[in-house]
């Protein structure tokens, strides 16, 4: 109780003050800090870390006139508080809604509804979805919105990025941005980044208006290998075709017959991951051209077939 | 229920502070319910409050706090008579959500959903356009359709194909929530043909009737359980390739070890048994059976022999 009294206060104290207020002066001024120097210090900065982290904006500021140069300390308001979105309360109520169905982890998202002001939701949704967390998720966010580069390590080696968009695909987040080093845009899997990404100032850099349009980021995964594109047909059974046609975009779906199969043309730049597609339909699907992907999947087989195994 | 760090009750009371201000006085109760809290954390809370204010303390200066007859009222709460300013994370978590909500179809016709999230990521300095989120793959028709069963609570009829054994079939279902999990719709119903819970996934449904008659209330504790092995499930140890691994990150195991030779054995609980043909086919000389059960052991090579049929190649 004592320490939540504390950081109240001294929420409280720098929100309050029009200069910045330097540790002795707080120590004095906030009830509750030990009495020795060295844990009054580390008490202090463990305050101001927690509150930083639930996103409480203390500023470092020179106390002015102090010689020697003294680290003073204060909340801007501008900085603290909530701009009021000016919701009607239809929108609140769906905002509500959508936040309850719709969580990441263990949602944050319902906490920040509180400071929205409104009701609980009194209706429940016919949907619901738990996106997992991902402790870079929101200094990513931050980044891509005020446009600072981050750094991170990606497996094993540093990037330097511009982000531009975050998305939940196939199960997963991504990052896209533009790779300085590599100079190209490049998508990376949030759960393959090491340790904490690092984010600079904001500001530097713009974003793509074609990296503005909210689609998809990561493509499909036969569409992601290095081989010259190849144009792929799929002939799909009947009784799997409404897998098919939840699985693939409309305008791959090329012909439908009328004992209810379908055929599916799609490009191919990674044959083994597009093989792989062919398999997942067992025996209900066929590749019908081109002939060298019919082959190698026809040799592929034969040698699971005659039980054949890579050797170690 | 662990006890709330310092940091939870702080970021709570800063949302409570101005949100009972505004509308003091508040009776209990309903702080409760809002902030999800029950009546003794609340009114612990409550009592630190009193304690809250700047120098120099005197009671002008404290927050004033009143609960008396079951009303909350509170006064003198500058500065914290509006609420903090939401963090980066609990922004993408409000921006995912609606985002979410409208790629299913028909879940927010008239759109107060988007109106609302346009004003507050105008508020916060975000882009929603920035975040996209795809729940699933599913024919929006058959999302649209199961979704306004579920609201209406009208019984559907199914037309499913059970990939684990590879078989399709009708069957009446009594459908409660539509659940989406790492990348795939599922539909939460009661099966009248299995007599029980279960779980359909929505890109593997070939057609949905909705029926003329009342579906069964869903049971309160609905609970969203990813797959778990069944004790009579047969048990499977593959030693898998390095370019296999990827199984041990996708699917569950029983057990997983890395051998000196860098392959990775791994036993698996087989709960369908084409799930395991699909697996076995798409690994081919990646994976070898170490030890399966005698009707598993040639498991693929029979299915890639059938395929090889289908080839003409048999």
């Amino acid at each position: 109780m004592q320490k939540l009294e504390r950081l109240l206060n001294l929420t409280a104290v720098l929100l309050h003050t029009a200069r910045p207020l330097p540790a002795g002066e707080l120590r004095q001024k906030v009830p509750g800090y030990p009495e020795s120097d060295v844990a009054f210090r580390r008490s202090f900065e463990r305050d101001k870390d927690d509150l930083r982290e639930m996103g409480v904006p203390i500023e470092v500021e020179t106390v002015p006139g102090a010689d020697p140069p003294v680290d003073g300390y204060r909340i801007p308001r501008d900085r603290y508080y909530l701009p009021d979105p000016g919701l009607e309360p239809d929108e609140l109520a769906a905002l509500q809604l959508a936040a309850a169905a719709i969580r990441i982890g263990d949602g944050t998202g319902r906490e920040a509804l509180w400071s929205l002001g409104g009701d609980r939701p009194t209706t429940t949704s016919a949907i619901s979805a738990a996106l997992p967390s991902d402790p870079n998720l929101g200094p990513l966010f931050e980044a891509v919105s005020t446009r600072s580069p981050v750094r991170f390590t990606y497996r094993e080696q540093d990037r330097s990025i511009h982000p531009y968009r975050l998305g939940f695909q196939l199960g997963r987040w991504y990052l896209r941005g533009h790779d300085l080093d590599r100079d190209d845009v490049r998508v990376f899997r949030l759960d393959r980044i090491d340790g904490e990404v690092e984010v600079d100032a904001p500001g530097r850099f713009e974003i793509p208006d074609g990296e503005r349009d909210g689609g998809e980021l990561v493509a499909d995964r036969w569409e992601l290998g290095s081989e010259p594109p190849r144009v792929a047909r799929l002939l799909v059974d009947a009784d799997q075709a409404p897998i098919a046609l939840a699985q693939f975009d409309p305008e791959d779906i090329v012909a439908e017959h009328p004992d209810g199969s379908i055929e599916v043309a799609i490009t191919v730049t990674d044959p083994q991951a597009f093989r792989s597609l062919a398999l997942s339909y067992l025996d209900h699907a066929e590749i019908l051209e081109p002939a060298e992907l019919r082959a190698e999947l026809i040799s592929w087989l034969e040698r699971i077939a005659v039980g054949e195994e890579t050797a170690p | 229920m662990s006890r709330p760090t310092a940091a939870e009750q702080v970021r709570r009371l800063l949302a409570l502070v101005p949100w009972l201000a505004e509308r003091s006085p508040v009776p209990v109760e309903e702080a409760c319910e809002r902030f999800g809290i029950d009546e003794k954390t609340l009114m612990r809370e409550l009592g630190v409050l009193s304690m809250v204010g700047v120098p120099p303390y005197s009671p002008d200066t404290l927050i004033w706090v009143d609960t008396s007859d079951g009303m909350i009222t509170l006064d003198l709460v500058e500065p914290f008579d509006r609420p903090l300013r939401l963090t980066y994370e609990q922004a993408l978590d409000l921006v995912a959500a609606g985002r979410s909500i409208r790629e299913v179809p028909g879940a927010d016709s008239d759109d107060p959903l988007q109106r609302g999230l346009a004003k507050l990521a105008d508020a916060l300095g975000v882009d929603p356009q920035q975040v996209h989120v795809g729940l699933g793959e599913a024919r929006d028709e058959m999302l649209d359709r199961l979704t306004h069963a579920v609201e209406h609570g009208k019984r559907v009829e199914l037309d499913h194909y059970t990939s684990g054994r590879d078989e399709r079939t009708v069957r009446r279902v009594d459908p409660f929530r539509l659940v989406a999990d790492r990348g795939s719709w599922y539909l939460i119903g009661w099966c009248h043909r299995s007599e029980a819970l279960r779980y359909f996934r929505v890109d593997r449904v070939a057609g949905v009737e909705v029926l003329d008659e009342d579906a069964a209330d869903p049971p309160d504790d609905l609970e969203w359980e990813r797959y778990v092995p069944g004790s009579d499930d047969p048990r499977v140890t593959l030693d898998l390739a390095p370019s296999a691994r990827w199984v041990v990150e996708h699917h569950p195991y029983e057990s997983a070890e890395e051998l000196p030779d860098g392959r990775t054995r791994v036993t698996l609980a087989i709960g369908a048994p084409a799930w395991f043909e699909r697996l076995l086919v798409v690994l081919g000389p990646d994976a070898r059976i170490v030890a399966a059960p005698d009707e598993l052991a040639d498991l693929g090579a029979r299915t890639a022999r059938r395929i090889l049929a289908r080839y003409g190649a048999g």
